[in-house]
């Protein structure tokens, strides 16, 4: 009986170990850091490439069916995400950033703000991203912040977003991207303005 | 030590095998989950949706993109004398009609910035055809993206989506069942 007994909870204790770290290698628990994957990482913004496509490991099919459902292959776009800024320190709702950046290679391009949960934060300011088409061509800057800052031509709102990241998107997007990423993208910045409670920085 | 050796084996054993099964069926689970939630909000099996515009109060998938237009449509080709006529409408910017089967694999994109695209979507192990594609699984997504970042391009990508068509239909190649 105590020999079944001891079978028994090495059978459980090995099944929770097995679910726990599946869980977590594949970005599906709660509390895990749903960018610590990808196979690309240029200047901190990181993909993979491997998104949407045959080749894509279990791992990263299983992070990419939730937190990136739908995404497209690289062919016809790439998806780039950040949670921190230039000084490394994680992206929050009480502080404000200068992102600013220039020509992406790509036919299109956006940059979108998600929660923790990878939602749009839940506001109606009616300013979640900024693309291509509004910021024209050349060089360009956006604030993010939680409140519409008076002199910004454009803003991305922060409210309600907790900490957050940033996905940049690079629809039909250049050959010269996709064979050399580094090479070829020099992603937006994010510079901290200042933070609740705190001078500039 | 050796009377341990059978329940470590036992232990390594369900770790490892544990750890296989979910990361093979998570992307199912949660594609699964996922279409069945789309089905609440309305999203119909072989029509496709004309959506609301992405806000935080709008979302139904992760990481939706507020800057384009998308409409849905879900299929189910688990009758194998069945295929799926798709055609997305006109659009001067940039579109794409993309196909995701139910292991979240995009397992085909047509692009058609400034035209309409049509093609046929077979069940799965269908011989190949040409003007179609083979589906991997039976049951699947089928997402229409336009790009419309404001509300003026929004409501006009909503009316080109009237020409939207993702229709079952009968193989021609097999006859359709007697009508009582």
């Amino acid at each position: 009986m105590l020999r079944f007994v001891v079978y028994l909870i090495a059978a459980v204790a090995g099944g929770a170990l097995g679910l726990g770290s599946a869980l977590v290698m594949a970005g599906l628990w709660p509390a895990s850091n749903r960018l610590a994957f990808g196979d690309v990482d240029v200047a901190g913004w990181r993909s993979d490439f491997a998104i949407g496509s045959e080749a894509a490991d279990p791992y990263t099919r299983a992070r990419v069916a939730r937190h990136g459902l739908l995404a497209l292959a690289k062919s016809e776009a790439v998806y780039f995400t950040r949670a921190v800024d230039d000084a490394g320190e994680p992206l929050r709702e009480d502080c404000r950033y200068r992102l600013s950046g220039g020509t992406m290679p790509a036919g299109w391009w956006s940059v979108t703000l998600y929660d923790a949960a990878s939602m749009l934060p839940d506001n109606a300011d009616g300013a979640l991203s900024i693309d291509a088409s509004r910021v024209g061509a050349g060089d360009w800057e956006a604030v993010i912040a939680s409140r519409r800052p008076p002199a910004a031509d454009h803003w991305i709102s922060s409210r309600n977003a907790g900490v957050f990241d940033l996905t940049l998107r690079l629809y039909m997007p250049d050959p010269a991207l996709l064979a050399e990423p580094g090479g070829a993208l020099e992603p937006p910045r994010i510079e901290r303005l200042d933070c609740r409670g705190e001078g500039a920085a | 030590m050796r009377r341990w050796l059978g329940p470590l084996a036992v232990l390594l054993i369900c770790a490892v095998g544990v750890h296989l099964a979910v990361l093979h069926f998570a992307p199912g689970l949660i594609m699964a989950r996922a279409m069945e939630a789309l089905a609440a909000r309305g999203v119909a099996l072989h029509r496709f949706t004309a959506p609301l515009r992405i806000t935080p109060q709008t979302q139904t998938v992760v990481r939706p993109s507020p800057d384009l237009y998308y409409a849905l449509c879900r299929y189910d080709l688990r009758n194998p004398g069945m295929r799926l006529a798709v055609r997305m409408g006109d659009w001067p910017d940039y579109q794409s009609l993309s196909f995701f089967d139910a292991r979240t694999n995009n397992f085909a994109t047509l692009r058609g910035t400034g035209q309409a695209v049509a093609v046929r979507l077979l069940p799965p192990r269908s011989a190949p055809e040409q003007g179609a594609i083979v589906s991997p699984t039976a049951k699947g997504v089928i997402l229409i993206r336009r790009l419309a970042p404001d509300q003026d391009s929004f409501a006009a990508a909503a009316e080109a989506g009237k020409a939207d068509r993702c229709r079952l239909e009968w193989r021609s190649r097999i006859a359709a069942p007697a009508q009582d």
